[in-house]
Formats: structure tokens, C-alpha cells, sequence
């Protein structure tokens, strides 16, 4: 989505320039973004992906995360360096949260 | 303060600097904020020592009377988070201060009020701590505030509260300094200063600034939990309602563990600088003392539990537990064998600073050996909560962290004082402390193996203990002797001290190459970055002694800018510390003290919104300074939030009382909100396109919509936190009250935070004041409201969806 045609260059602060998504990939991005809640919003009534319905929750989840950041927070066009900063928490986070989650509470997987 | 380019170097070499207490009060040179982190912290140590002290008059012989049980439980508390939070963190802040520009080759941190900032709000954090005093009632549940016992049915008083408030206050100070060192470090290098040719130093407090901004949050909101269940009645820690005090533990190490690396990495890069130097040598395996830094931290996040082998967790985790911990012994061992190696075959000389390093080589590793034993569950369920743990961790903070911080101070008291101190006297000094530690905490391994427990304030004279804790009392005492021959030390230095000049060590790093002490600028010109010890390779050149062709001064884009003086950080920790104090009191205090901290906080904000020096602030990154901060501060939030969201979800299904989830959330409505939520990240967009484009009517159309779409998603929760409470679910009511209410209510107030911000550039942008030149101003904020738009993303999911 971040053809030349599709994407320009915008002058921020000096001479500093990032390339950003243009208005058309931004209303784009919107869009997905609604039809996603609303399916969220959806599935949760289909008795048949009941079996799935966790999985499916978070894998839209992350995506509709994973647009926000990448378009809308210019992480698809920024410094990697940024990339790094984010997304290396945010792994790291997660995988605490999960380990709390292990270790105690509704969750708890090792008998105590 | 801009200096015209016209004003000569020599010029520049001898202005003055403003002098007199305003002058200190209204500092923001990094120099000076590392002087007053110094004096500040080195005071506080000298109350942790006292308390120390007491705690061993107390402890010296069987059924001792100096001090009553009471005052015991207070003395160890007040010992322990004085030392950890208000002595060796910020005396290790002195040299990332001070230092570190020095060290990089810069004029000053990247946001010098946010610094000032940093250290005014850890001031007014310790004076409240230490105000407990003052009302008699001290902190009494131990440094690690385990629960309950300092839920308010078994500490009804205000000394836990003094603890919690403090320690909120001591880590906002620490997130937003670890912030700034992050973006100091990697944004304001030198030319030609590349990541791994910084100094050790500098790497060691790049990791430890990670460590700052990622492991403080899990604790923060464990600090709010408590907070809540004091004050409000929530039942974070309620076991009849379903909670559980591993919670506690689990927080609390998932930050205090990281903490002890925060607390001993840094003296790990000081003596990578001072062993080096004493020995006329590089350091052995730089690269891989860089690497073991990095492994360090990155594994100090996956060994919390293993404090917690005696709560039962199980075979699974203790096993993990168990090898993680076993694993982080290797980088550690690494360290040791390359700072050995360094010394071996160097040209070794016996300062003062190299005593205390050497120093920490050995005694770190009689500490790390002891924490290697603790890493075997089965060793550590006998020796846990016995004073063969109270000499480990002395070995490893005392002997470690200390000698470091003390190896610094004597290696760099010359540089920031331009004196030197006296060598025979710092020599006897290290000799005592040297030896009153050893005899302080070595019998303690023994003390613990023969049963004594932590934290008894008296004991019988039946299992013999009392040989051994009277001559741990005289070596603690000697401790103190030793620290007081060092304080005179330094007061003799400042008055008699002879002349350093710049490079009295003959060092290797780019500090040694301006005058001692440095002028307010650091630099006349930015200095040329040779390689890795870049200034001894302008001195001697490389190993074969080939010096490198002298290079003209770096080019300099910004000219030589120094940060004007501002009242507007002690004022904004001023706002912070009344409402801090309000909590106890009132809540007109609080929200006095809330009035001045958001008024403080506008105007610092809006200080120097036009001055040109600050329109641009990038950096050898290519970034921004300001979109950098914000981007190391997201990563931060994503801790908190992760710790929020986990809580939630641990705790789901266990609440014992209703109304129970799927009996009251409202979903149709929440997916209205969350897809307003959606939308104003487009509006924010399409602002910042606007700002950037400089068509003036679009932005403040898309920012006041962007601000009004956060209005109705407040609007939104709002109605439903209403409707809750009509329908029987408070904070109070059940578990799942407590954890739904503080995650959606602590997102309410980010989203709060959001629209005061949009707010405030739509007012900028309608008073004619928010031009193209801005744009970086308005994506900071953008990708603040973005972020709080992807949390909600995870809540409406992990919340409201999941069954």
C-alpha cells in the first residue's frame, strides 16, 4: 500500500521529511477498521465459531492493532529504529502478561 | 539562551554561570542537576546508613532493648527503600548526569527541564517518605510491601500510605529520566560516535534506562491496586473476595528484580571505565561486555519468580524460574573474567578509584556466587528469609552497586570538581570500609545457615548467634567510619584539593578532553570521534601507535545552544508532591495540589512552544528527540496497560459475589464507542496532514473533531459507568468491579489526558500560534491519542468480546 503512487512525502520539522500514507489509504484504513469492529461485533452471536471464536477475536484484534500502528501511527514508513522501541515491549509485555496470567488467577496452568 | 555564533570560543570557554540558590533552583544544565542528585542522594544514604546502624546497635547482643519491635519493623523498612530508592539509584543518576553528555560528546541531555524535573520531583519523593518521621509513623511492612499485611485491616495507620504515595511519586520521576537518557543516548552522539564505540559506561546506562522505563509500570499499577484497596475499598488483595497475594509478588518482582540490575549496571560500566584506565590497557572484549550488558537486562525480565521459590508456585515455574536464573550467571561471569582480563598484564596503578573497583570484582563475585546457590529451589527454600539472604544481597548492593558508585565518585570527583582528593586518606578509607564490610556480612551467611531469620529484632541467646552478630555490628560501624573519612575527603578536596586539570588520569574517554570542571557548554567545539577510547587514540593512537589524522571540529547544525534557565519543573513536582500529601489529609489538598501540578504543567508545555532553538530537535537518528521520547514512553505504557489487562483477566471468574460480566456489560453500546474511538484516529490524521499542509481551517476543524469524538467516547463511558453503578457493580462490589473499574477508568483518564492535549493545540491553532513548523508537535500527540485508541483495540477485545 505504500506505492509511489499511492504514498507522498510530507515536510515535518527542518529538514527532516518521513514519507506518510496518503488521505485515500488513511480512509481506507478507516473503513477496514470499521467492517473489523463490526464483525467483531458479528461473530460473537455465530453458534457455529464457537470452537473458534477466541482465536478469531484476537487474530482481528490484532489486526485492527496492527493497522492503527502501522498507518495511522507511521510506523510502516518511519525509522525501524521506532519499530524496535514499540514492538519490542510490546512482546515483551505480552509475554508478562501471559506469564501473570500462568501464574495466577483463572488461568493458573502449574498445579501450586 | 541561544550564544550568537560570533561570540569566540575562548569566549565561550570562560563565560560565566549564573550563581546563588535561584540560580541552582532554576537549573536545567545536566552538570548541576548531577551536583544536586549527589548532595540530595548522598544525604539520604547517610539516613539509610543511620538506620542501618540502629538496626545493628539493636541486633548486637541477645535480647537487646535500644530500639522496640516497633521501631525495628520501621528502621529495616526506611533502610531498605531509602538505599534502593533514594541513596544508590540517584547516586548512580549523578553520573548518568553528569557524565554521560561528557561521555557522548554533547552540550546537554535532550530535554534539560524534563531532567530538572526528574530530579525535583525524586527531592520532594524522599522528603515525603522521610516526613513519616516527622509524624511518627514510619513505613513498617519491609522494602518489598508485601500483601496484606499492608492492606488497611493489618496496617490501618498512614505509614504504608506514606510508602505507596512516595514510591508513586519516585517512579514517575524515574520513568520520565529514563526516558531522557534513552533519547540522549541514542539520539546526541557525536559524529562518528557509533553505538558501539560508545564508552561502557554509557552502554551499561543505556540498558539500565530500558530497564527504568519498562520494569517501573508493572509496579506502578500494583502500587494503584493497593492504593485502591486502602482508600477506596477494592479487593485487589482481598482473598475472601477472590484475590490473590501472589499478585503482589508477581508485580512487585516483575519490577524489583529488574531493579537489582538497575541498581548494579551502572557500577558494571564504571569500573569498564576505571579499570581500563589503571590498567593502560583497553578493555578486554568490549564488544562482549556490550552484549552481556545487553543479555543482562533483556534476562533480568524472566527471573522474577525466582524470590518467590517459598510461595508455592510449583515444579513447572520453579523449574523455569530456576534455569533462567542459572542462565543470567553467564553474561554476569563473563563480565568478571573480562574486567581480570583487562587487568592481567596491564600497567596497573593503585589509585584510590582502582581499589574500589577491584574491589567490586571480588566481593560482586562472592555475591554472585550465593545467588547462584538461591537459583536451585531446593537450596533456596533453606536459606530464603535467613540472613545467609541479608549477606547475599549486601554482597551484591553493598559490594557491588557501592564500590562502583564509590569507584565513580573517586574517579570522577576531579573532573566535576576540578580538585583532586587526597590519595593516603581515600586508601585508608577504602581499607575500612573494605574490611568492615567483609566483617559485617560474611558471618551473616554463616548467621543464616545456622537459622537466624531477617527481620527479628531480637533473639535469644540460646542458638549462639550473638558471637557473630556483635562483630557484625563493628564492621558496620566501620563502614560508617570509613564513609565519614570519605566525606571528609571530598569537603578537604573542595578546599585544599590540588588542581586536577583536564585529564589528571590520563583517560581514554571524550570527558577527560574538556576542562575540569566543564564549562557550561561541555565542549567549545563537538569533538572528533575517532574510534572506541577515542580520546587516547588522539593521544597515543592505536595499538601500534598510529595516530589518527586530526580532523576539523564536527560540524555543529545547531551552534552552540544552551537551555534557559525555568521554575517551572520545581513547580509542576511542587503540584505533584501537595497532592501526594493531599491523599493523606484532604481531598481539597489534592486537588490544590492537582491545580498547580496541570497549571505547572501547561505552562512548562507551552514555555518555549516558539522559541526557534526548539522547532527543531533532531537527532543523529533522524528523529526527533520529541517523537522519540514518545515512542520509548508508548513502550512503557504498554507495560502498564499489559499489567492492567492481565489483572483483569487473571482475576476473571472469580469474583464470589455478582453481578458477574456477561450479566451486566453492554456491548452494542461499547462497539458505538470503540468505533467513535476508531474514527478519531482518522480525524487525528487528517489533522496532522492539515498542520503539515499549513491549511489552517482543516486542522481545526479535524483537531476539534478528534477532540470531540474523545469527548463522546468519554461521554460513552460515562453513561456506562453510570449504569453499573445503578445496576449494583461499584469498586467495592466484587473482583471483577475492582479490576473492570481501575483498567476502563485508567484508559478514561489517558483518553482524558488526550483530549486536554487536542485542546490545547486546537487553542494554539486558533489563536494563530500552530503553523507548519509545529506539525512534529501535533504527530507527538497523535501518536499518544493513536496508542490510546490501540489499547482499546486489546480491551474491547480481551473485556468485552472474549466469553
Amino acid at each position: 500500500m505504500s506505492t509511489p503512487s499511492t504514498a507522498r512525502e510530507h515536510p515535518t520539522t527542518g529538514e527532516q521529511k518521513h514519507e506518510h500514507a496518503s488521505i485515500r489509504i488513511y480512509l481506507i484504513v478507516a473503513g477496514i477498521l470499521s467492517a473489523v469492529t463490526a464483525l467483531e461485533f458479528g461473530v460473537i452471536y455465530v453458534r457455529r465459531l464457537a470452537p473458534v471464536l477466541i482465536p478469531l477475536l484476537l487474530v482481528l484484534s490484532a489486526g485492527k492493532f496492527a493497522l492503527v500502528v502501522m498507518f495511522f501511527m507511521h510506523l510502516r514508513y518511519d525509522s525501524r529504529v521506532l519499530t524496535f522501541l514499540f514492538v519490542a515491549p510490546l512482546v515483551l509485555a505480552t509475554l508478562l502478561a501471559i506469564a501473570v496470567m500462568t501464574l495466577t488467577g483463572e488461568f493458573l496452568v502449574f498445579s501450586r | 539562551m541561544a550564544i550568537p555564533h560570533a561570540l569566540r570560543q575562548h569566549e565561550l570557554a570562560h563565560a560565566g554561570q549564573a550563581t546563588g540558590v535561584w540560580s541552582w533552583i532554576t537549573t536545567v544544565d545536566h552538570k548541576r542537576i548531577g551536583i544536586l542528585y549527589g548532595v540530595t542522594a548522598f544525604v539520604f544514604f547517610l539516613i539509610g546508613g543511620i538506620e542501618a546502624l540502629l538496626i545493628r546497635l539493636q541486633l548486637a547482643r541477645p535480647l537487646n532493648t535500644v530500639i522496640s519491635a516497633e521501631t525495628f519493623n520501621s528502621l529495616f523498612t526506611m533502610h531498605g527503600t531509602t538505599m534502593v530508592f533514594l541513596a544508590i539509584m540517584p547516586l548512580n543518576s549523578v553520573f548518568f548526569n553528569y557524565l554521560v553528555p561528557l561521555m557522548i560528546g554533547a552540550r546537554d541531555v535532550a530535554f534539560p527541564r524534563l531532567n530538572a524535573l526528574s530530579y525535583w520531583i525524586f527531592l520532594l519523593g524522599g522528603l515525603f517518605l522521610n516526613a513519616s518521621f516527622l509524624v511518627g509513623t514510619p513505613p513498617n511492612a519491609g522494602w518489598f510491601g508485601y500483601a496484606n499485611l499492608t492492606t488497611r485491616q493489618f496496617s490501618p495507620g498512614p505509614e504504608i500510605d506514606f510508602w505507596m504515595l512516595s514510591l508513586q511519586v519516585l517512579g514517575a520521576s524515574s520513568i520520565m529520566a529514563g526516558v531522557n537518557f534513552i533519547v540522549t543516548i541514542l539520539n546526541m552522539r557525536a559524529p562518528g560516535m557509533t553505538l558501539m564505540r560508545m564508552p561502557l559506561f554509557v552502554w551499561m546506562t543505556l540498558v539500565t534506562q530500558f530497564l527504568i522505563v519498562l520494569a517501573f509500570p508493572p509496579v506502578t499499577v500494583a502500587l494503584i491496586y493497593l492504593m485502591f484497596d486502602r482508600f477506596f475499598g477494592t479487593h485487589f488483595f482481598d482473598v475472601a473476595a477472590g484475590g490473590d497475594l501472589h499478585l503482589w509478588q508477581h508485580l512487585f518482582w516483575i519490577f524489583g528484580h529488574p531493579e537489582v540490575y538497575i541498581l548494579i549496571l551502572p557500577a558494571f560500566g564504571i569500573v569498564s571505565e576505571v579499570l581500563p584506565t589503571f590498567s593502560r590497557k583497553p578493555l578486554f572484549g568490549a564488544q562482549i561486555m556490550i552484549y552481556s550488558g545487553i543479555l543482562i537486562g533483556f534476562f533480568g525480565f524472566s527471573v522474577w519468580s525466582h524470590h518467590m521459590f517459598a510461595a508455592g508456585m510449583g515444579p513447572v515455574a520453579d523449574a523455569f524460574f530456576s534455569i533462567a536464573t542459572m542462565i543470567i550467571a553467564i553474561p554476569t561471569g563473563v563480565k568478571i573474567f573480562n574486567w581480570l582480563a583487562t587487568m592481567w598484564g596491564g600497567t596497573l596503578r593503585a589509585t584510590v578509584p582502582f581499589h574500589f573497583a577491584a574491589g567490586l570484582v571480588g566481593l560482586f563475585t562472592i555475591g554472585g556466587l550465593s545467588g547462584v546457590m538461591h537459583a536451585s529451589p531446593p537450596v533456596d527454600l533453606q536459606q530464603t528469609d535467613s540472613y545467609f539472604v541479608v549477606a547475599h544481597f549486601h554482597y551484591v548492593l553493598i559490594g557491588g552497586s557501592l564500590f562502583g558508585i564509590l569507584a565513580g565518585a573517586t574517579y570522577w570527583w576531579p573532573k566535576i570538581t576540578g580538585r583532586l582528593l587526597d590519595e593516603r586518606l581515600g586508601r585508608l578509607g577504602f581499607w575500612i570500609i573494605f574490611a568492615g564490610f567483609n566483617l559485617t556480612f560474611f558471618p551473616q551467611h554463616y548467621l543464616g545457615a545456622i537459622g537466624m531469620p531477617r527481620r527479628i529484632y531480637t533473639y535469644n541467646p540460646g542458638p549462639g548467634w550473638g558471637f557473630w552478630n556483635f562483630w557484625s555490628t563493628v564492621g558496620a560501624f566501620a563502614i560508617g567510619f570509613g564513609v565519614f573519612l570519605f566525606a571528609v575527603n571530598a569537603l578537604l578536596s573542595l578546599r585544599y584539593g590540588a588542581p586536577a586539570g583536564a585529564d589528571p588520569w590520563d583517560g581514554r574517554t571524550l570527558e577527560w578532553r574538556t576542562s575540569s570542571p566543564p564549562p557550561p557548554h561541555d565542549f567549545d567545539e563537538i569533538p572528533p570521534v575517532y574510534g572506541r577510547d577515542s580520546f587516547w587514540r588522539e593521544k597515543y593512537g592505536d595499538d601500534r601507535g598510529r595516530k589518527p589524522v586530526p580532523r576539523p571540529a564536527a560540524p555543529d547544525p545547531h551552534g552552540v545552544h544552551l537551555p534557559s534557565p525555568s521554575h517551572w519543573p520545581i513547580v509542576v513536582a511542587l503540584g505533584l508532591l501537595v497532592a501526594a500529601a493531599g491523599a493523606l489529609t484532604s481531598l481539597a489538598v489534592v486537588l490544590i495540589g492537582a491545580a498547580v501540578l496541570v497549571a505547572g504543567a501547561f505552562a512548562f508545555a507551552l514555555e518555549h512552544h516558539r522559541t526557534p532553538a526548539h522547532v527543531r530537535q533532531d537527532g543523529v537518528l533522524g528523529v526527533d528527540h520529541r517523537k522519540l521520547a514518545m515512542w520509548i514512553f508508548l513502550g512503557s505504557e504498554c507495560f502498564l496497560f499489559g499489567t492492567l489487562i492481565a489483572t483483569y483477566l487473571a482475576y476473571k471468574g472469580r469474583s464470589v459475589v455478582g453481578p458477574h460480566p456477561h450479566e451486566i456489560l453492554n456491548l452494542p453500546i461499547t462497539t458505538l464507542s470503540t468505533f467513535d474511538l476508531l474514527m478519531s484516529s482518522l480525524l487525528m490524521v487528517l489533522a496532522l496532514a492539515a498542520v503539515q499542509r499549513g491549511d489552517r481551517f482543516q486542522s481545526r476543524l479535524w483537531l476539534g473533531g478528534t477532540a470531540l469524538f474523545g469527548l463522546i467516547f468519554l461521554g460513552f463511558q460515562a453513561y456506562e459507568f453510570t449504569t453499573f453503578v445503578h445496576e449494583g457493580l461499584t469498586l467495592q462490589t466484587n473482583l471483577f468491579g475492582s479490576t473492570f473499574f481501575v483498567l476502563t477508568g485508567f484508559h478514561g483518564g489517558h483518553v482524558t489526558l488526550g483530549v486536554l492535549w487536542l485542546l490545547t493545540l486546537l487553542v494554539l491553532d486558533l489563536r494563530g500560534r500552530l503553523g507548519v513548523q509545529d506539525a512534529l508537535k501535533v504527530e507527538v500527540a497523535g501518536l499518544y491519542w493513536h496508542f490510546v485508541d490501540v489499547v482499546w483495540i486489546a480491551i474491547f477485545t480481551l473485556v468485552y468480546l472474549l466469553p
